[in-house]
């Protein structure tokens, strides 16, 4: 340390390092889902039938850090988002919050309540158009007992957080931009104090300009008061730019999890690959980014009321094999935890495939 | 696989070129501009609402109709100085304008301004209390089940189908007769028909108000469903019910009148607008006129209290 002190040129960089939170932060998780599944009885054809919602998701967020989900609609992100926070109760399944196990098949406990909140993503719907600002943003204070006092001092705190007037206050959502909505939403979901925020397609519903505000705003929110995010969009920009992980979901299950780097960089799985292949270039010769991937036959995603056999995924996958429709792909770790649920990789089946061909298969021709 | 480029929001350097005095003076600003501007006024519902009802003339001219006649009712004693249960018999079916009778006297000779007042008191009555009774049920009922569906939901909203498949009148009718005559059975009765129209309302606007997200943020805050429904459903559904609500009371007024010109509402001396209309019946040969007043009054109150609602409706739908 000594010798360090002595060398300015040397100093900055890992002291510039150590000064951010999230360098010095332990690194266990603050949440944790463990195999949840969410069955929703639906009528079809006049039956009464399950529709797996989520399949056996588990996943992790670290204190401090954003989880990204990213998936087609439809693909079960929103149900999860709501059994995370507890609106929704899973069929089964475990979740560990701040090293306490919780039942998600059960109401919570009122303290856990506190920790957990939500934005939601439509910013029209998601206030009370007959209540002000602050009495939408008081709310949650005052079911939850807090004094008059402390509920001012806490509503115009929030309200100055998110960058709002404080004249603000007095207005009704009417009034507002939906920008300016989502910003008291944001607060709205702070006011608790909570250290789990789940923003459900929070800013899908602004333009690109005003996300980017937002997104800035939930940026500089989690590092002022070291808030952890589960962040849910169909928008794989904004998911890459907020996340610090990313999970990929697929018919309610998760096919590829692990940093957003090297998500980005190196996905594995053919479903990311086909995501990530689809996102608009800037360039207007090209359509997209890369060639898309063959989409075999372009098929519309399977109902999850009845589900494909084995990996979920096999009906619309480039490299389905034989073993896809008989076994379903459990996750395996790749590396630096960078999970993967994919015949295609070792340790996702039970029996293993030539070698040759996971050579040919790890890195895909695009 | 290029995977690499990375969409950037805002430019890295962006922001650099501020220095923080700059950011001191714009945060300064910042507070003066929100010290000043602490008064802006919140545009409340109910006061806009106000304003635009007495913008409109057919509403105003309407419910002032309705306050007059009501204030005229309540003040009867003074407007009048006969007993509109002692008759004259010696003055019997004067007609309109006859000296000492302004609008005549009926088949007793009792004064018909004298009666027509009185009756306000019970006609109105027999308008509104029903009204207010049934919304503040109906919109229990609703609510709830609006709220809870599942099986409760279904059970009370198809028994108030049930009762809402009746005509109005027969229901009246049938109520008002298994209870016998006398004015509180006839506001019990139209309260019953009442009650399963109010919930339907109250239902329908409950279903549009839960599904939004707001009271997922609210069970989310830990809120009992007594609070959500109470502080966050009630005042989404009101408009809706009072709207709906203040178009039954012109209705109600016609039920009890009915139900009284049958021998079901009021006692017989009792100054009833329906039961004059009947009583006067044989007497539409001698002086029509006279005989017209108890329904011109209805009819009076009735479109007045229908103007008023409409008026309210529109002041109430312009939207935010």
């Amino acid at each position: 340390m000594t010798e360090i002190e002595t060398t300015p040129d040397l100093l900055d960089a890992p002291a510039a390092e150590a000064a951010r939170p999230a360098a010095t932060l332990p690194e266990r998780p603050l949440m944790e889902l463990l195999d949840v599944s969410k069955e929703f009885s639906v009528r079809s054809d006049g039956k009464r039938v399950q529709l797996s919602a989520v399949n056996g998701v588990s996943l992790q967020v670290r204190e401090g850090r954003t989880l990204g989900i990213v998936g087609e609609s439809g693909c079960g992100k929103s149900t999860l988002a709501r059994i995370i926070v507890g609106l929704h109760q899973a069929t089964s399944g475990e979740m560990i919050f701040d090293n306490k196990q919780i039942s998600t098949t059960k109401r919570r406990p009122r303290e856990v309540v506190e920790q957990m909140q939500m934005v939601f993503q439509d910013p029209s719907s998601a206030l009370n158009p007959r209540a002000t600002i602050a009495e939408s943003v008081a709310f949650p204070l005052q079911v939850q007992g807090r004094s008059s006092k402390e509920i001012a001092a806490r509503v115009k705190q929030v309200i100055a957080d998110v960058g709002l007037p404080a004249n603000y206050a007095t207005s009704y959502p009417h009034q507002l931009s939906g920008g300016q909505r989502q910003r008291v939403n944001i607060a709205r979901a702070l006011a608790l104090q909570p250290r789990l925020v789940v923003l459900d397609e929070a800013v899908s519903a602004l333009d690109k300009s005003i996300q980017a505000q937002v997104l800035n705003l939930l940026t500089d929110l989690q590092r002022e008061y070291q808030l952890t995010y589960v962040f849910i969009s169909h928008d794989l920009n904004v998911v890459e730019y907020i996340s610090d992980d990313v999970a990929v979901m697929y018919l309610g299950q998760v096919v590829e999890r692990g940093s957003a780097a090297s998500l980005y960089e190196k996905p594995l799985h053919p479903y990311t690959q086909l995501l990530l292949s689809s996102i608009p270039s800037m360039d207007p010769a090209d359509s997209t980014r890369d060639q898309p991937l063959d989409d075999a036959n372009n098929k519309e995603i399977p109902s999850p009321i009845n589900p494909p056999s084995g990996c979920r995924f096999r009906t619309r996958c480039p490299h389905a094999m034989a073993i896809c429709a008989e076994e379903a792909p459990r996750p395996s770790n790749q590396a630096d935890d960078h999970v993967v649920a994919c015949h295609l990789y070792p340790g996702s089946s039970s029996t293993s495939l030539p070698e040759q061909d996971l050579r040919s298969l790890t890195a895909p021709a695009l | 696989m290029s995977q690499a480029t990375v969409p950037v929001l805002l430019p890295t350097g962006f922001g650099s070129d501020v220095s923080n005095a700059d950011r001191e003076e714009a945060r300064r600003r910042r507070d003066e501009w929100n010290a000043v501007d602490q008064s802006v006024r919140s545009q409340s519902f109910w006061r806009d609402t106000g304003k635009r009802f007495l913008q409109n003339k057919t509403g105003v001219a309407a419910a002032a109709t309705v306050l007059l006649l009501a204030l005229a009712a309540i003040f009867a004693p003074w407007l009048t100085p006969y007993d509109p249960l002692l008759g004259e018999p010696t003055d019997r079916l004067q007609n309109i304008g006859s000296p000492g009778h302004i609008l005549g006297t009926d088949e007793q000779g009792r004064d018909m301004w004298a009666r027509v007042l009185y009756g306000g008191r019970l006609s109105l009555a027999a308008g509104f209390i029903p009204t207010v009774v049934a919304a503040v049920v109906g919109t229990i009922i609703g609510v709830t089940s609006g709220m809870l569906r599942g099986v409760v939901g279904t059970v009370l909203m198809r028994f108030m189908d049930m009762l809402y498949a009746f005509p109005a009148i027969l229901l009246a009718i049938a109520v008002g007769s298994s209870l016998g005559p006398g004015l509180t059975n006839t506001i019990i009765a139209v309260t019953i028909v009442f009650i399963p129209p109010v919930a339907r309302v109250a239902e329908q606007a409950t279903r549009r108000v839960v599904v939004q997200e707001f009271i997922e943020a609210a069970h989310l805050s830990g809120a009992s469903r007594f609070r959500i429904a109470r502080s966050q459903i009630l005042p989404n559904v009101l408009n809706d019910i009072i709207v709906y609500a203040s178009g039954l009371v012109g209705v109600a007024m016609i039920i009890a009148a009915s139900l009284s010109f049958l021998g079901l509402g009021s006692a017989p001396p009792a100054p009833e607008w329906g039961y004059m209309l009947n009583s006067l019946r044989g007497s539409l040969y001698t002086t029509p006129l006279v005989t017209i007043v108890p329904g011109f009054f209805i009819f009076l109150t009735s479109v007045a209290f229908n103007m008023a609602s409409d008026a309210l409706r529109e002041a109430m739908d312009s939207r935010l």
